[in-house]
């Protein structure tokens, strides 16, 4: 008996990602200084909307994201970008994401370094409440009273309300959620993902 | 009227099943990401595995649903059907008594695991056990049929 080739379906499903409805970058709403790692124009766009108190986040930005943005972003072949994301159940989530924020304006290094810090810390600081210090660390004394100035200004709020707004406009529900922009097509990922899964992914459109 | 109730009873079973393997196979086609954050959740698979699950694991579940559909060589198709969905069950009943919120990812990506998810797999796994002992029968009346009459 004949058998039915895969490759008419195979044909379909590559029209249907090429042509898919919800095709659109998205990306006329974002500035450059979101993006933690590569540019805006990148082939492939991963936004984050990420809890700082959340275990799956903490996992997912130190296992997966640093990798991404140290094998990738560098070449400007993805741009990272992460969107404050605080639960309202987490006690230190949103002074965390102030902090972030902050630091965001500060540049991509320093925003960084704050990321990294607070992941890394994330099980001492959400029992204690030491964010200052775990920040202070990881920016030393001139840019931390650089980022205690940025945390007097209402639009750090303001910035955090409109990520946090985003997220609830796009269904995001839990943390982390991730949308990954790429060849013209959104898909929406719930919880965490293993670096060699994204790395596969990246490397079948980038390659 | 027997014979007819019992043909409709395969085809029925066939194009169910069939249909059930295609639709799962090509949404997870569609968001290869979001399936693989699935079979992270699971918090069962080394995250070497994840790659070709996440990969390849939809082109078993097409095919599947293929040859169920076209009808070849059903009496293994339908115990490799059987064989998926009992795994589908394990996996899912493991989770849940571990105590994961995780998803189904059955048929959409957000699908909480519950006993009812668990119960539906269990529903859906009695027309493959039914076509894969179906055919079974067939297969031995058919080779009795052709051994020779001893005398």
């Amino acid at each position: 008996m004949k058998l039915i080739s895969p490759v008419p379906y195979l044909a379909l499903l590559t029209l249907a990602f090429v042509f898919h409805p919800e095709a659109s970058p998205q990306s006329a709403e974002l500035k450059p200084e979101q993006c933690l790692g590569g540019e805006l124009d990148a082939v492939i766009r991963i936004e984050v909307f990420s809890d700082f108190e959340c275990p799956a986040c903490r996992e997912f930005y130190l296992r997966t994201i640093r990798q991404v943005l140290k094998e990738y972003s560098s070449l400007d072949k993805v741009c990272v970008v992460y969107h404050e994301f605080p639960l309202r159940g987490h006690k230190y989530s949103r002074q965390a994401a102030q902090y972030a924020k902050a630091a965001q304006r500060l540049g991509r290094k320093q925003w960084t370094a704050v990321l990294d810090a607070l992941y890394e810390n994330q099980e001492k600081w959400s029992q204690d409440g030491s964010l200052d210090d775990t920040v202070f660390k990881a920016l030393g004394a001139v840019e931390y009273t650089s980022l205690k100035k940025l945390l007097l200004d209402p639009s750090i709020d303001a910035a955090i309300d409109s990520e946090v707004s985003l997220g609830e406009k796009k269904e995001v529900t839990s943390t982390p959620t991730s949308f990954v922009y790429a060849i013209g097509r959104e898909e929406k990922v719930v919880g965490g993902l293993p670096y060699p899964v994204l790395k596969e992914f990246i490397d079948r459109i980038v390659r | 009227m027997k014979i007819i109730i019992l043909r409709a009873l395969h085809w029925t079973c066939r194009i169910v099943l069939g249909g059930i393997f295609l639709y799962t196979g090509h949404i997870k086609l569609e968001s290869p990401l979001q399936f693989a954050a699935i079979l992270f959740g699971y918090k069962l698979f080394p995250d070497a595995l994840i790659v070709p699950l996440t990969y390849y694991f939809p082109w078993v579940e097409i095919s599947l649903g293929i040859l169920l559909l076209v009808g070849w060589k059903i009496r293994y198709v339908s115990l490799g059907a059987c064989g998926l969905l009992a795994t589908f069950i394990a996996v899912l009943t493991s989770s849940y008594v571990r105590g994961i919120d995780a998803n189904c990812g059955c048929f959409s990506f957000n699908d909480r695991i519950t006993p009812l998810t668990i119960l539906r797999d269990g529903i859906i796994i009695l027309p493959a056990i039914y076509l894969a002992v179906d055919s079974a029968l067939r297969a031995r009346r058919g080779s009795s049929a052709a051994k020779p009459e001893i005398l």
